[in-house]
């Protein structure tokens, strides 16, 4: 799939990690696409404060999603399924798809802490969590924007804290970015297959495929996208699906 | 901290067994590689040492993500009659000019600003390796293994424990009698404030395909709590936040998932029975030797025994299943 595909997708799971900033959770969110038919089935946001459990992360809300439409015994539809999620699933999350079957994950940015697709470990492609299930995944898509985001959270955390931390994070940079570790995540050949051999000098220089940052993404009002959102998600049935309509969410 | 000659437990330090029953699961792999930190250092006069100590504990020692305990934070230096001094890691402060703001509120005199000088994040398990790397990085205190230190610090209520796994290892037992929600693999999660016991089996076939003991176990949990905010007295009785400082019991060693469940709900101990060779995420020989709990590429952690009696039998789980 190309890479205009990919940024599509990561758009609206980007847009939706805005919304869930505006509505007082951690900016981490995915969209759960239907390869075969490209439509949207399920999101999801992070829901660790009204849950009270640390491992309400949204890919959770969004298996739930599917699972409540498809059955929870029949596990198919997952084979069809690509994630796209903001920041790189935790080694819980990596787990929970790799075990459900999941075909294909796309993030934005790694997670540094605990990240299961790479920056950790490797469950996706290892060889004690469903071995079967081995799935593909795809770093670095609209990075910057999902940085961007965790970080307008980080400031806004700090400046709520009774006692903010005069280190890290008391300030809002808005044009430096760490370099991209792509080999943590694909080798040099991956790479290549994955994108595409004139977008190897980003692998080698360790650069972001963008030289740019949406700030529409992630500074608009997302409400409107997101009813959008959910009314895309609830209209999808795979009989309909077979038939494509027109993309009504961008 | 008690005395290892005084703990009343009987612990096997080399085999890192308690009481002949629980084994202290550990990461093997890398135990004695030093995991150097970068540390930022100064040199002060000998006469402003007491004022030094007095910034650290003041404006470093809350925020400090590294221990130094097993270091001694103040060397001679090269300079003559000068001392170079720890002020706090690069873990804690990244980039030089944040590390100058701080410094500005140094009530003494300093020079030499650095940071180059790396230490061990941890104290080595030998006391020739504490002086080789005392020459090599930076001065050490030698105060024995510090694996052991932590394994007698360790307390035990050895009763209660038995009683948990009697009772996980019976549930277990008739899951798989009569259960056909799941694999018959049950999880207890003890709160430690109430003492309360939360039971949970799998749920896989009956449910979703993720519903494993742990993660239910992790949701009651989480319903109770829903339950006491909602309840007319909630004031009277204490909050629970996650399952923090929880001690979990489960018949059959975790997976990557529920391993790392156990993590994010911040628990304080797991103790299980049955080891997973293939799917397991605990013991360095189990799985890919992941070490969830122990994994020096997470900072997060909690303590795993497993017990080695046979007092409680577990049904039957195939290898591949991860539990």
């Amino acid at each position: 799939m190309s890479l205009e595909v990919h940024s599509h997708y990561m758009r609206m799971a980007t847009k939706l990690a805005k919304y869930a900033l505006d509505h007082d959770e951690t900016p981490v969110a995915c969209i759960f696409v239907h390869t075969p038919t490209n439509r949207v089935v399920a999101y999801g946001m992070n829901d660790t404060n009204r849950s009270l459990t640390g491992i309400a992360h949204a890919e959770f809300m969004g298996i739930a999603q599917i699972q409540s439409k498809f059955g929870v015994q029949d596990t198919s539809i997952f084979k069809s399924i690509t994630l796209y999620v903001t920041v790189e699933p935790c080694i819980m999350c990596a787990s929970a798809l790799k075990q459900l079957g999941v075909q294909k994950v796309v993030f934005g940015c790694g997670n540094e802490r605990f990240g299961g697709n790479g920056s950790i470990l490797s469950i996706h492609k290892d060889s004690c969590t469903a071995p079967q299930n081995k799935h593909w995944s795809i770093p670095g898509i609209l990075r910057k924007e999902a940085i961007m985001l965790l970080r307008y959270f980080y400031v806004r955390e700090n400046e709520r804290s009774p006692k903010p931390r005069a280190k890290a994070n008391r300030k809002l940079d808005k044009s430096k970015f760490p370099p991209m570790d792509w080999t943590l995540y694909l080798s040099r050949d991956e790479f290549e297959s994955v994108f595409d051999s004139l977008l190897l000098k980003h692998y080698d220089d360790s650069t972001d495929l963008s030289d740019t940052l949406n700030w529409g993404l992630i500074d608009d009002n997302q409400d409107r996208f997101f009813s959008h959102l959910k009314d895309e998600c609830e209209q999808f049935c795979l009989q309909t699906a077979k038939k494509p309509k027109p993309q009504t969410v961008s | 901290m008690v005395k290892k000659k005084q703990n009343p437990l009987r612990i096997d330090y080399h085999r890192g067994i308690i009481e002949g029953s629980l084994l202290h699961i550990t990461n093997h792999a890398g135990l004695d590689e030093p995991r150097l930190v970068k540390i930022w250092t100064v040199d002060i006069q000998a006469r402003d040492s007491q004022r030094y100590i007095e910034f650290v504990r003041r404006f470093c020692q809350n925020d400090e993500p590294v221990s130094f305990l097993h270091i001694k934070r103040i060397r001679k230096s090269e300079e003559r009659g000068a001392l170079t001094v720890i002020i706090c890691s690069k873990h804690m402060i990244e980039e030089e000019d944040v590390f100058l703001m701080l410094m500005e509120q140094a009530p003494f005199e300093y020079t030499a600003i650095s940071g180059e000088f790396v230490v061990p994040s941890k104290g080595p398990s030998t006391k020739d390796l504490s002086l080789k790397w005392s020459s090599q990085y930076w001065p050490l205190v030698w105060r024995g293994n510090p694996n052991d230190q932590i394994m007698n610090d360790y307390v035990f209520d050895l009763p209660f424990i038995k009683e948990i796994l009697d009772k996980i290892s019976n549930l277990a037992n008739s899951e798989e009698q009569n259960g056909e929600s799941g694999p018959p693999v049950v999880s207890a999660f003890v709160n430690p404030k109430t003492r309360k016991v939360v039971y949970a089996a799998d749920a896989r076939f009956r449910d979703s395909p993720l519903d494993h003991s742990l993660m239910r176990g992790i949701r009651s949990v989480a319903a109770l709590e829903h339950a006491r905010k909602a309840s007319p007295d909630s004031q009277e009785k204490e909050e629970t936040y996650l399952c923090l400082n929880f001690d979990v019991y489960t018949t059959h060693e975790p997976c990557s998932m529920c391993a790392m469940a156990l993590i994010h709900s911040r628990i304080k101990r797991c103790i299980f029975l049955q080891p997973m060779k293939k799917t397991g995420c605990l013991e360095s020989e189990s799985g890919d030797g992941y070490c969830m709990h122990n994994n020096y590429a997470l900072n997060s952690k909690y303590e795993v025994f497993r017990w080695l009696g046979s007092e409680y039998p577990v049904p039957h789980v195939e290898s591949e299943v991860c539990c």
